[in-house]
């Protein structure tokens, strides 16, 4: 009873926080913190497959990278001088081509639908899924488990950021989409540095971090955990662990691809570095050193590790070694607290129950 | 013929690396995914050892086997060896020590904080002269064959072959293949398996640091060639089945082949993408791997 006290008032005071920061920073502070705030989703997904079901996938940035090309299209097309063709693709074309959307590069037909917004915002959270749930199926049916689902899905990752830094006429290549209009939702612009944008970002993960809390304080989490602890147990005990698995594997990848778009709300522009492997991996270390196993602890990780971050960059002397601090903090938590900070409140809170059990026996 | 030549190179590669992997997996169920990195120390040690040494590249592959061995020791004695039986968190840790070493490369040992610097290091990229018998190239079969490819090859079958007779002909080999099918067991009879598992650990290492001077010959240098390496080779350890040799050494070479075709045919993302959907195939209708070993 009290662990459930102590974690509402918790939830309420994280994001009493977050609501009222803005009001104590400049445009280029609320700007890097929506960007934490968005990295913050990034973990909850993670702590959602990793923490719950035990299913890790090392490739989330895939699907975070798609999400953000998918919005970052729309906003591509609603510049006026990107139509009728953007300009990559113009400076990418063969010399007679048609200057239009739907032949003007190989494959630029597949952006013709991207002219509505709405598409591309519903793209960035269906591609992802469908994605997931292609790969996952395969994975997931054929029982693989465990170490082997990193692993391809790291590969996977690979694989797509490869082919979209090498379809340099669809995609933009190396350097992505960066020349993107303002996110404008029925005349309501929503301006990165200011407050419309993070506040954006900051209800989304509420909702996405009650969302999730009440689905997996339910039953669907009880079986995920299950899983996680014993997978042979629980499909001994007539669950059907594949879908279970592939259902949440495609929910976390769904709750990235948000992630990935309001990414590139905030940061206005999408690029292939967002999904490489080391920024698929980052993600994993800021849900463990939260707290893999809570979705609230894994947020936190996120704005902590990010903040730090961010703050070592600033001064030249810190820039460095950053990288080796990180890679320090990725043997520490594993090495000492292997359930985050979240784990280590926990047990706090579990010996303040001890201690007062121990007092009510001691004097009834 | 020369297609195949580059695939059996580029194969000869992933077999070492993923040797290694394979030893390092197969005994203690660790996932190393810093085993780039000693690719990449290994090339290192070439790049080093031929500028301020003048040493030439076949004295760097003991060198560098030693060296890449003794960080091996290190890392499982540090970090490793305490991470038993927990498989996905050994991933997340051995990354943090990947990152480690990547950025003491580029920072030349932290040295560059003082302003000092060595030539060789830091985040450029690095070249390494090739012996001139290397760089010549034969008529095979009616085929120009480059000496360097065939040097690859010739050394990896060569690796291969010490290791097999190592894991199958050895004391220590018998040890090993008892830890890795029963712990316990093993340690019950009187096996040191802590000892076995630091030596494995070593040994793999050192398989990749050989690996990375051979990989230094033909490819530029740079601290983070790493991790594409340890992906493919983990690919290579999980298609061709894990803990047996022979797997690991058809795998490495269909993978390496289909990889060297693909790429000549389209281009090496291509290259990359089909390797990826054959070991996904692979995975498709055979989960256990091409090759699999009877175990209770």
């Amino acid at each position: 009873m009290k662990y459930r006290i102590v974690s509402a008032a918790a939830y309420i005071a994280f994001f009493a926080l977050i609501f009222l920061l803005p009001l104590f920073l400049n445009g280029f502070w609320v700007n890097r913190v929506a960007i934490y705030l968005v990295y913050s989703i990034c973990a909850v997904a993670i702590s959602m497959s990793w923490g719950y079901a035990g299913v890790l996938n090392l490739g989330q940035g895939l699907f975070f990278g798609i999400g953000a090309y998918m919005l970052a299209m729309s906003l591509t097309l609603a510049l006026p001088e990107n139509n009728p063709v953007p300009e990559l693709m113009l400076l990418n074309m063969e010399p007679d081509a048609v200057r239009d959307l739907c032949c003007v590069t190989p494959g630029s037909f597949l952006w013709i639908p991207f002219r509505s917004l709405a598409v591309g915002m519903i793209a960035a959270i269906v591609v992802p899924i469908v994605l997931a749930a292609a790969l996952g199926f395969v994975m997931f049916k054929r029982r693989t488990a465990g170490v082997y689902v990193s692993i391809i899905t790291l590969a996977f990752a690979l694989i797509g950021q490869l082919l979209i830094i090498n379809n340099q006429p669809l995609t933009g290549g190396f350097n992505g989409l960066a020349n993107l209009a303002l996110l404008d939702i029925a005349g309501l612009e929503f301006d990165p540095y200011g407050p419309s944008v993070y506040y954006l970002v900051a209800v989304t993960l509420l909702v996405v971090i009650l969302i999730a809390r009440y689905l997996l304080s339910g039953r669907i989490g009880q079986i995920l955990k299950a899983i996680r602890e014993d997978e042979a147990r629980a499909r001994y005990l007539g669950y059907d662990v594949e879908n279970y698995k592939l259902f949440i594997f495609c929910l976390s990848a769904g709750v990235a691809g948000l992630a990935g778009m309001l990414f590139t709300v905030t940061a206005e522009f999408a690029s292939p570095s967002l999904m490489a492997t080391s920024f698929s991996i980052s993600m994993v270390i800021w849900a463990a050193t939260g707290g893999r196993a809570s979705l609230l602890g894994a947020a936190i990780g996120a704005l902590i590790v990010n903040f730090v971050g961010s703050l070592a960059s600033e001064s030249a002397a810190f820039q460095p070694v950053w990288p080796i601090i990180l890679g320090g903090l990725f043997i520490f938590v594993v090495l000492v607290m292997p359930n985050g900070l979240a784990g280590i409140c926990k047990g706090l809170i579990e010996r303040w129950r001890k201690r007062d059990a121990a007092r009510e026996e001691a004097y009834p | 013929m020369e297609t195949f030549v580059i695939g059996l190179s580029i194969a000869s590669i992933l077999f070492m690396v993923a040797l290694g992997l394979a030893i390092i997996y197969g005994t203690m169920k660790v996932i190393n995914l810093a085993h780039g990195e000693m690719v990449m120390i290994g090339a290192y040690v070439t790049v080093l050892a031929t500028k301020h040494l003048g040493f030439s590249l076949y004295w760097c592959l003991p060198l560098a086997f030693l060296i890449t061995a003794a960080f091996g020791l290190v890392i499982e004695r540090t970090v490793v060896r305490r991470l038993y039986g927990r498989l996905l968190d050994t991933l997340l840790a051995t990354w943090g020590i990947a990152l480690i070493l990547q950025q003491l490369i580029r920072i030349h040992f932290g040295l560059a904080l003082f302003g000092i610097q060595i030539e060789g290091l830091g985040s450029d990229l690095q070249n390494v002269p090739v012996p001139i018998e290397l760089q010549q190239s034969f008529r095979f079969l009616g085929a120009n064959i480059p000496a360097y490819r065939a040097f690859v090859f010739t050394i990896a079958v060569l690796l291969g072959a010490v290791t097999w007779w190592l894991v199958y002909r050895t004391r220590f080999g018998n040890q090993l293949r008892a830890v890795s099918v029963a712990r316990n067991m093993a340690a019950a009879c009187g096996i040191n398996d802590q000892r076995v598992n630091a030596l494995a650990f070593a040994y793999g290492s050192g398989l990749a640091g050989a690996a990375g001077v051979l990989v230094s010959g033909f490819k530029t240098v740079s601290p983070d060639m790493g991790t594409p390496y340890v992906v493919d080779a983990f690919l290579v350890v999980v298609a061709g089945g894990v803990g047996n040799l022979i797997g690991t050494f058809v795998s490495a070479g269909i993978l390496g082949e289909v990889q060297s075709f693909v790429a000549t045919w389209l281009n090496d993302v291509y290259g990359r993408t089909v390797l990826f959907a054959v070991v996904i195939l692979i995975l498709l209708f055979r989960p256990q791997g091409l090759f699999v070993i009877k175990s209770r």
